[in-house]
């Protein structure tokens, strides 16, 4: 029996019980589209968050403190000042370092603009005045960056300039009081954009740390020495960063005074921007993988609506069964028929269901401002699959129609 | 269409030696029990019989659709019981047409369709095949309702589809079984003239019916009773 025949009465068949088809195959469809859905904004929120990082790419690393958490999995990061002003050194004297800007939090809680107050919202940093500039991580938007040892100049990202209804402008005095009571008067030297990845950042009053940093350790040698919780590591170039972070890594594991400082669960991290990248992709994939899983489920629902419709299809129609095989029907060509039949269902839930997806997942994704990304794999799987689910679940009902008795099916009234 | 000789001259094309057909439904019962029948190439037999005397069992045997547990039947010279059911269904689909009581027509399928679905399964004939449908369409008087669905057409009409149906492949044996039994009187006599006519044609005919009336429009009139064969009747009447 040719193929193009079994197509032409099989979706006669189909299009028999209109009703009855569009609602099996809605069941696929529901299963395919969700699972689409999800692989698109996964897809798209990857592509969001990543692909940004990767336009703004800098030779940027981070050395951070990481433990495990004591329950769960993952990674936690330590806030413990350990990086001494002789780590800050050591790595600034290695080749292709560009700068090393530590940076420590320091505790205020309020920033006053004119009549203006910010209580909590803002988080104020020490770091290095090289951070900010046309050829460095965080660009300005205007002014210029503080000088190294100035207690009254300041750097603000643009998240706090517009933070006050009355916009801070280069030249504006700040007003910062710190958790002892003690309050500062600061002066705006320049605006920042420390957005990352398209990600704005917590709004953050950069002050030099020279001036501002007084968080002191002892170090494994005895002398007293600042000490950081974390430093940022510029490379020269992006040739360099490999290198670089190589070298970082292997100091950290045999000199470093944060080495002797840390706590002996805790690791040094060094982390590139790719490699922040990798994490948060990584981190994406498994989400999305985990939840397209569940999604998967419906199409196992969808696939056994098609079953089930298919018996019954098979048992109303025993005795047009039984009349093809009186004709010369083989048992093959009845299996062809009904098997065709539920793939057909099948088939058309997967490409309805991939359009929907495609079509709901788009919306979503314009909705959030994220790229639309198109999960091709994803997409010939899911067509693959909807097929597979038409095979498999018309299986058995096609294998009972090929055993119809056409002797006991001709006598049935 | 061809209407020529549709088997071998001179012999049976189909012959049913000493065949015993045994079903156990509790107790075994014969519903057959060693039966000879050869139906000669153009010949046209009517078997009677009460209910229960082995008739359906009879026309399954000779439509290839069940097979002998002794004796042997053969159609065009290949015995049956030989085959694989494979087999015995494409020897179904060329060598023997159907006429059911009740029609049984495929109801999604236009007329046109429902004729010439025996050629759907087996490949080869596909050119031609609608005008096929139309030609035999046309013998039976529906040359004007190619594409009506079944349930367009009247009881008469469906049978002179499903004639149509049982000639598409030019079969050497046309089985009918009670083919007047759902019509009224009228339209029962036309689709007996359809007999009469392909007879003349010079096909094979094998039609079981309880009515004398319709019996005696064949040759001879093969009498059953309780599964073994009580009587062959020859009508000499008939030419």
């Amino acid at each position: 029996m040719k193929l193009r025949e079994s197509v032409r009465i099989g979706w006669r068949a189909i299009t028999g019980h209109k009703l009855r088809s569009t609602l099996t195959t809605v069941g696929v469809i529901i299963g395919i589209a969700s699972v689409i859905v999800f692989m698109v904004l996964g897809g798209a929120f990857t592509e969001n968050v990543v692909g940004d990082l990767d336009d703004e790419s800098e030779p940027v690393m981070q050395v951070v403190t990481q433990t495990e958490p004591e329950t769960g999995t993952g990674i936690m990061f330590v806030e413990a000042p350990i990086y001494t002003e002789s780590d800050v050194e050591a790595i600034e004297g290695m080749d292709g370092v560009d700068y090393v800007a530590p940076s420590g939090s320091l505790p205020a809680v309020q920033l006053s603009h004119g009549e203006e107050s910010q209580t909590g919202t803002v988080g104020v940093e020490a770091t290095i005045p090289e951070r900010f500039g046309n050829e460095s991580m965080y660009p300005l938007e205007d002014g210029e960056t503080f000088s190294p040892s100035a207690d009254d100049e300041a750097v603000v990202s643009g998240q706090v300039a517009r933070l006050f209804e009355d916009n801070v402008s280069v030249g504006d005095e700040l007003s910062i009081t710190f958790e002892d009571g003690e309050t500062e008067t600061v002066t705006a030297v320049g605006i920042a954009n420390t957005t990352v990845g398209g990600q704005p950042s917590q709004p953050t009053v950069y002050l030099p740390v020279d001036s501002h940093y007084e968080l002191t350790i002892e170090t494994p040698d005895g002398e007293t020495e600042r000490a950081y919780p974390s430093l940022e590591v510029r490379a020269e170039s992006m040739d360099d960063v490999d290198p670089t972070k190589e070298a970082i890594t292997e100091y950290f594991e045999t000199d470093a005074d944060a080495r002797e400082l840390k706590d002996d669960e805790h690791t040094i991290a060094v982390q590139t921007v790719d490699d922040a990248v990798d994490q948060v992709a990584g981190i994406v994939d498994q989400l999305t993988v985990f939840i397209g899983g569940i999604a998967a489920i419906s199409l196992v629902v969808g696939s056994i609506g098609i079953a089930n419709i298919m018996i019954v299809s098979v048992t109303e129609r025993t005795r047009e069964i039984g009349v093809m095989k009186a004709v010369g029907a083989r048992k093959r060509d009845i299996v062809q028929l009904f098997l065709l039949e539920s793939v057909i269902l099948g088939a058309i839930g997967a490409v309805v269901g991939v359009a929907a997806g495609i079509g709901l997942g788009y919306l979503a994704v314009s909705m959030l401002g994220w790229p639309m990304v198109y999960p091709l794999q994803w997409i010939a799987i899911a067509a693959a699959v909807g097929v597979g689910v038409g095979v498999l679940s018309g299986l058995y009902p096609a294998w009972r129609a090929a055993s119809v008795d056409p002797i006991e099916a001709l006598r049935r009234e | 269409m061809s209407t020529g000789e549709p088997a071998s001259e001179g012999g049976s094309p189909v012959v049913a030696r000493d065949v015993r057909r045994t079903y156990y439904m509790g107790e075994s019962v014969d519903a057959l029990d060693g039966v000879s029948l050869s139906l000669p190439a153009g010949s046209y037999t009517a078997v009677m019989g009460p209910s229960g005397s082995g008739k359906s069992t009879l026309m399954n045997l000779l439509g290839c659709l069940d097979t002998p547990d002794e004796g042997t039947v053969e159609i065009g010279g290949r015995s049956v019981g030989d085959l694989s059911g494979g087999e015995r269904a494409r020897l179904r689909g060329t060598e023997i047409g159907f006429v059911f009581q009740t029609f049984n027509l495929m109801p999604r399928l236009t007329a046109a369709e429902n004729v010439t679905l025996p050629l759907v399964f087996h490949d080869g004939v596909e050119a031609g095949r609608h005008e096929r449908a139309e030609t035999l369409l046309s013998r039976v008087g529906l040359g004007d309702r190619l594409d009506h669905a079944p349930n367009e057409l009247s009881g008469g009409q469906r049978q002179r589809v499903a004639i149509a149906r049982a000639l598409a492949n030019e079969p050497t044996l046309l089985l009918a079984d009670e083919p007047t039994g759902n019509l009224d009187t009228e339209t029962g006599n036309e689709i007996l003239a359809v007999f009469d006519e392909l007879q003349a044609a010079g096909r094979t005919i094998l039609m079981v019916t309880h009515e004398r009336r319709v019996a005696e429009r064949a040759d001879r009139i093969v009498h059953l009773i309780d599964g073994e064969l009580a009587e062959i009747e020859q009508l000499e009447g008939k030419r």
